[in-house]
């Protein structure tokens, strides 16, 4: 993981190929993009009486533990859109929001697979609904492309605009 | 000392620096890492502190007087408290629920408090109208969804509906599964510290209304959708709403009769009066529903404490639309 922070302020000049003139340019568009749709999952998601029962919807968690999910989700989103924005720990940051991705991802095959009909919550909402109207394939699809956000920052993590470039991190 | 010891040495030094660069870096990236995480700890802790500012305080006080109106509904306190006038100088606030539903627990929960307290201070009139927007489901939701419904209308007949209320809604079942049983409701209800006789015309109501309520979602309403859906169609048939259906229903044949005289009659046209009586913005399009003073809230006034207590504050007096239940009327059903 180091070498990649080590190598990237090598090849100024003439040497540096398209993709490394590119790469960090991408990634500040993964930061931002990804930042936000975590935004907007945030702040839809209120007031977090809603986000409870969102949360509750998915039949996983006993009464209190979906209580602080539905409280504290929210704030864990906006903290990592914040983190993106600022370009701190750019790697882990990409990291952390491609496992989350991949968690909602398994709450909503989990959902499917259990024959459940709720909305999936992402962007507020959240609930029962109709059994013709759940939408569990584009909320999968929608996921998936965000955990590839997440995925290519983190894998990529060198991008202009980052707090880290300031600290000597993914030059 | 030949110059292959020296350049070794060299090596050696040259390994040693780029270990401690590493070393350097490694420190660097979990100072990072560290600083990150101390941002996401703040961020959700804060928020986690504001957020839950919001939550009432449970108000153990006295409840106002609640009184059965002769549409079912009950109201709670009369705005005339704390004035002593006659009439509601208090705004009306208004709540549509389904006990089956989730987020109407959620609201129950989180503001049922502050609406006893509001009417207690004579700070508003509460107006409870119990609804079944499940009521045209399957099984178990609409039957769950009935049960507890007219079983809160029943406890209504005893004076005890708000606190029953407060007790159905805690113990909301799962929408896919039998619940609400009629032991439960009635053992529910006689924890209330009700008479005997109380209990036994309860029990005796209740009775009545299960061999309703199965008749309805396990006879009526699926003969009923599925000759509407031959008819008008799956699409126009998603677009309907209970009653429609049921004025579709009379139309072609499909006889309502039963329904008559009975609360599970009674809640079914609380349901269609909800869906009817507000329209444009304040249109009734399901549970929970808040208004004030006939004004619908959206969710952020509604679902959080202070959004509601604000509103409400800023309400003008309201008046009730109902009458208060015939008092000779022994809970043997109001129109």
């Amino acid at each position: 993981m180091i070498d990649a922070a080590e190598e990237s302020p090598a090849a100024p000049g003439p040497g540096r190929s398209r993709w490394e003139t590119v790469q960090p340019w991408l990634t500040l568009a993964c930061r931002v993009g990804l930042a936000a749709v975590l935004i907007t999952a945030a702040v839809t998601k209120y007031p977090p009486a809603l986000s409870v029962e969102a949360v509750e919807a998915y039949e996983l968690f006993p009464p209190e533990i979906a209580e602080l999910i539905g409280y504290t989700l929210p704030l864990f989103e906006l903290a990592l859109a914040l983190l993106l924005l600022i370009g701190l720990a750019t790697r882990y940051t990409g990291i952390v929001s491609a496992l989350l991705m991949v968690a909602f991802i398994a709450g909503i095959l989990s959902a499917m697979a259990r024959g459940l009909s709720i909305d999936c919550g992402c962007f507020g909402g959240g609930g029962q609904v109709d059994p013709g109207e759940t939408t569990y394939g584009i909320s999968i699809a929608r996921d998936l492309g965000f955990t590839a956000l997440g995925a290519f920052i983190a894998i990529w993590p060198r991008s202009p605009f980052a707090l880290d470039r300031a600290l000597g991190l993914f030059r | 000392m030949g110059s292959e010891a020296r350049k070794r040495a060299r090596e050696r030094i040259k390994e040693q620096r780029e270990k401690e660069k590493k070393a350097a870096q490694r420190n660097k990236t979990l100072l990072v890492v560290g600083a990150a995480a101390a941002v996401v700890l703040l961020v959700v802790g804060i928020g986690y502190v504001v957020l839950s500012s919001d939550r009432g305080d449970d108000y153990e006080g006295e409840l106002a007087q609640q009184t059965l109106q002769d549409d079912g509904s009950v109201v709670m306190g009369d705005g005339s408290v704390v004035t002593g006038d006659e009439g509601a100088e208090a705004p009306v606030v208004e709540v549509y629920a389904d006990y089956q539903c989730p987020a109407c627990k959620q609201f129950e929960g989180l503001n049922g408090d502050t609406l006893k307290e509001m009417a207690a201070e004579g700070e508003a009139t509460v107006q409870y109208h119990i609804v079944s927007i499940f009521a045209q489901q399957p099984a178990p939701t609409s039957s769950n969804s009935l049960r507890a419904a007219v079983a809160g209308r029943a406890s209504a007949d005893h004076g005890v509906f708000v606190e029953y209320n407060d007790v159905l809604f805690e113990n909301q079942p799962n929408s896919n599964e039998e619940g609400y049983s009629i032991d439960e409701l009635e053992g529910w209800f006689g924890d209330l510290g009700v008479t005997d006789e109380q209990q036994a015309a309860f029990g005796e109501r209740l009775e009545q209304e299960d061999a309703v309520i199965t008749e309805f979602t396990e006879e009526f309403v699926p003969a009923l959708m599925s000759a509407a859906e031959e008819e008008i169609g799956q699409e126009n048939l998603g677009t309907m709403v209970l009653p429609d259906l049921l004025a579709w229903g009379e139309d072609n044949g499909h006889d309502t009769s039963f329904l008559d005289g009975t609360y599970t009659g009674e809640i079914i046209d609380a349901t269609g009066t909800a869906y009817t009586r507000y329209s444009g913005e304040n249109a009734f399009r399901g549970t929970p529903s808040v208004y004030v003073n006939g004004e619908l809230l959206d969710n952020d006034d509604a679902m959080t404490v202070r959004g509601l207590t604000d509103t409400v504050e800023a309400a003008g007096p309201g008046q009730v639309e109902s009458e208060p239940a015939d008092d000779t009327d022994d809970g043997g059903g109001a129109e």
